[in-house]
């Protein structure tokens, strides 16, 4: 992976500006781990009861070619990963982010200080520390990948979609491991012809890491048009900030992390509920559905204010939680099933 | 010899915070303000604004203790909300959907202020919940991750929590605990007058030195002297009513009966053989199991986190009393559960009591408890571990049994 490539700094979790990463050098590389797969018994043990993806992300860190490891303190999943790596020796240098979720002025204190010492770190793994100047060419190349991440919106929500949620969700996990450039490239690509027109599905709960529960919905006879969780549109992708110097450009940074969609694991069920009815709208979704993963306690808090925000336009939330590894096929097999044979009223 | 009465300063303890409920209760039903506080919040703001508080776990293990956590959680349930996720925090919720009768002590009325940090992925969306019954307003702190996290932190921590915890962290939390002053202050029309501050910040000093002292008499009794059951009491109703005069009193008349009993000759069990301790919270529900193993196998629960991190975890010297309070909570739960902090500390504390097996409670909002059990194992200490919420019966199940016989077949008689 880095070959040719220069310095790749795995990242965990959602909370990690790429613009900074960018800057330093370096290829902000997303590491997601995978549904369907157990977890190895070793790293369930470490991190306990945590969400069983945070176990796949270790494997996957295990065997990723990194120079440097970011995780970000946006799950109790994740910090438990990153203690877990820490306490037991990681083979690559290691950093937390860590961003407080009140705006105030002690919190964008305390983010500065996470943003300087993110790219201390970055600078030490890559030789270079960022500048206002590698900042702005940073953040230019990001913003290019957001516009496309727009147009890739704009298809999903046409009537009829110009792009399937998995071809979406695919193309979006594999932006967040190329340069910009090729991600607005591989984020282009995704899609483009019309899909037939099916019942439009809004989703909420659990991060997806890879699109095997998408797909199965698809292959069911529904679409994907839209989501608030943290590996689709709410990941920390395509967004920037521009400054005139280093200083403006973290503060404007700030103002984009709190600017953006409320996770499950950090945002409050009104503030969850809020969002997920203005993204179902926007994307004239006929009904929510919310997988909920074992051990992924926070959604299980959502339901009830997503469900009551929802049905003010008529959407119906329909949820399977407490899914094992090795049965999101199934439960959303069986769950598509039921939906299909619902109404598409848009 | 042995002694059956229980400690004169447990007794008292438990008699003082009835007493403390059932007036701070009446008031509160009054008029009066009243708190409820997450474990980790900075008590000491409410105590210097006169606002007084219930803990959110104490009020746990009372609902615990009196059997009304099932009724609870089912209470969550009826709202659609998960009845399986961080039982030991959601039960004050629970119960307070309780008809009164049903309700442990009459039942909590209802706080004015709901007040918590942000520990893991839930406690925010339970405060909010609290935040949305009439009456309750709700408070969250910020819950930074262990940025340093050094081993050896007990003999630094008091003066030199900056190097243990992060001034940058301390400092958020000191700016929030302004904030949550100015909060607090808009609502009552109280304003913090920072040498009372100061005075019960020093108070709580002096609470933990005389916690610090009772700790190591215990560490070097042979055999344990006093239950481990009426140590828990006579520690924690004094630890939530910190910066006192009367919580003061109550540690150290705690160190001085230990004392005595110790110069007495007393013995919880006089054939203890094996000296166990337990590491997590606490099994309310079931406090006799603390005993059920010393008729057969001659084994004697000595440890519990409660004494211990009352002697290592609270005592903080400095300048400034905001700050100094903020490096007293923002890392109190590190200690107990972020890796090399709590696993350094569990195999120091094993070895100073000199235990020969551990029970190893690993709640579902702990992280690194394996590394805490292999900390152990490395000191050559085996380690029993059970899985499952101490506030859930359905969790604990069988307890005993697996107690039992992990006695049996990992811990020789020493």
């Amino acid at each position: 992976m880095t070959a040719g490539s220069g310095p790749v700094i795995g990242i965990v979790g959602n909370d990690v500006p790429r613009q900074i990463v960018l800057a330093s050098g370096a290829l902000p590389f997303r590491i997601t781990g995978l549904w369907e797969a157990p977890g190895d018994r070793a790293w369930l043990d470490l991190l306990g009861a945590a969400d069983p993806v945070a176990a796949t992300v270790a494997e996957e860190l295990s065997d990723a070619d990194v120079d440097g490891i970011v995780v970000s303190n946006d799950s109790e999943a994740h910090l438990r990963l990153f203690y877990v790596l820490r306490a037991t020796g990681s083979r690559v240098p290691l950093h937390l982010v860590d961003l407080p979720r009140r705006d105030s002025a002690g919190s964008r204190r305390f983010l500065r200080h996470q943003f300087t010492a993110l790219a201390r770190f970055c600078g030490g793994v890559t030789g270079r520390t960022p500048d206002a100047q590698s900042l702005h060419d940073a953040a230019v190349a990001e913003a290019a990948l957001g516009e496309e991440l727009e147009r890739l919106r704009a298809r999903r929500r046409a009537h009829p979609p110009r792009c399937s949620g998995a071809q979406a969700l695919e193309a979006t996990l594999a932006a967040m491991r190329v340069p910009p450039p090729v991600a607005a490239d591989i984020i282009r690509a995704a899609g483009g012809e019309d899909v037939p027109a099916r019942r439009r599905v809004h989703m909420t709960g659990s991060d997806h890491p890879d699109a095997r529960a998408y797909a199965a919905l698809e292959a069911a006879g529904l679409i994907v048009v839209s989501e608030d969780h943290g590996t689709g549109d709410g990941a920390w992708l395509g967004v920037s900030a521009a400054g005139g110097s280093v200083t403006e450009t973290v503060d404007r940074l700030i103002d984009a992390h709190f600017a953006r969609i409320p996770a499950s694991t950090t945002g409050s069920g009104a503030d969850r509920a809020r969002t997920t009815r203005s993204l179902a709208a926007a994307s004239g979704a006929d009904v929510a559905v919310s997988l909920i993963r074992d051990l992924d306690e926070s959604p299980l808090w959502d339901v009830v204010d997503q469900r009551d925000a929802l049905a003010a336009d008529g959407i119906e939330l329909h949820v399977a939680d407490h899914v094992r590894p090795g049965e999101v096929v199934g439960r959303v097999s069986a769950m598509a099933a039921e939906l299909s044979a619902g109404r598409a009223s848009r | 010899m042995t002694r059956s009465p229980r400690l004169d300063s447990a007794v008292a303890a438990t008699t003082y915070q009835k007493e403390w409920f059932a007036r701070t209760s009446a008031a509160a039903r009054a008029g009066a303000p009243l708190a409820l506080a997450n474990a980790d919040a900075p008590h000491e703001i409410l105590r210097a604004l006169d606002i007084p508080y219930v803990v959110n776990q104490w009020w746990s293990s009372i609902i615990s203790a009196k059997r009304a956590g099932p009724a609870s959680l089912a209470a969550v349930a009826a709202l659609g909300l998960p009845d399986d996720s961080r039982q030991y925090d959601v039960l004050p919720l629970g119960a307070q959907l309780l008809p009164s009768d049903e309700a442990p002590w009459g039942g909590l009325p209802e706080p004015r202020f709901a007040i918590a940090e942000r520990g893991g992925d839930v406690t925010h969306k339970i405060f909010e919940q609290w935040g949305r019954r009439p009456g309750t307003e709700t408070f969250l702190l910020s819950r930074t991750g262990a940025v340093p996290a050094p081993e050896g932190w007990w003999d630094i921590v008091a003066d030199e929590w900056d190097a243990v915890f992060g001034a940058e962290r301390i400092d958020l939390l000191r700016d929030e605990i302004v904030e949550l002053t100015h909060w607090l202050a808009e609502r009552t029309g109280r304003g913090l007058d920072l040498a009372v501050l100061a005075g019960i910040l020093d108070l709580a000093n002096q609470q933990a030195e005389w916690n610090r002292r009772t700790r190591a008499l215990l560490a070097q009794a042979r055999p344990l002297p006093v239950p481990v059951t009426d140590v828990i009491p006579a520690v924690m109703v004094p630890q939530w009513h910190r910066g006192t005069a009367w919580a003061v009193q109550a540690a150290e008349r705690l160190h001085d009966e230990v004392a005595a009993r110790i110069d007495a000759g007393d013995a919880v069990h006089p054939r203890e053989r094996r000296r166990l301790m337990w590491i997590g919270r606490g099994l309310w529900s079931d406090l006799d199991m603390y005993r059920a193993f010393q008729d057969e196998f001659d084994a004697v629960f000595v440890w519990s986190m409660y004494l211990a991190i009352a002697a290592d975890g609270y005592l903080r010297r400095g300048p400034d009393p905001l700050r100094t309070l903020a490096a007293r909570f923002v890392g109190l739960t590190d200690l107990l559960y972020v890796p090399p902090m709590s696993s350094s500390w569990y195999a120091k504390e094993a070895l100073a009591h000199g235990v020969d097996g551990v029970v190893h409670l690993v709640a579902d909002d702990t992280p690194g408890s394996a590394l805490i059990t292999a900390a152990l194992e490395e000191q050559g200490v085996p380690v029993l571990e059970l899985r499952g919420s101490n506030a859930d019966p359905r969790a604990t199940g069988g307890v005993r049994e697996r107690i039992a016989s992990f006695l049996r077949e990992r811990v020789p008689v020493s």
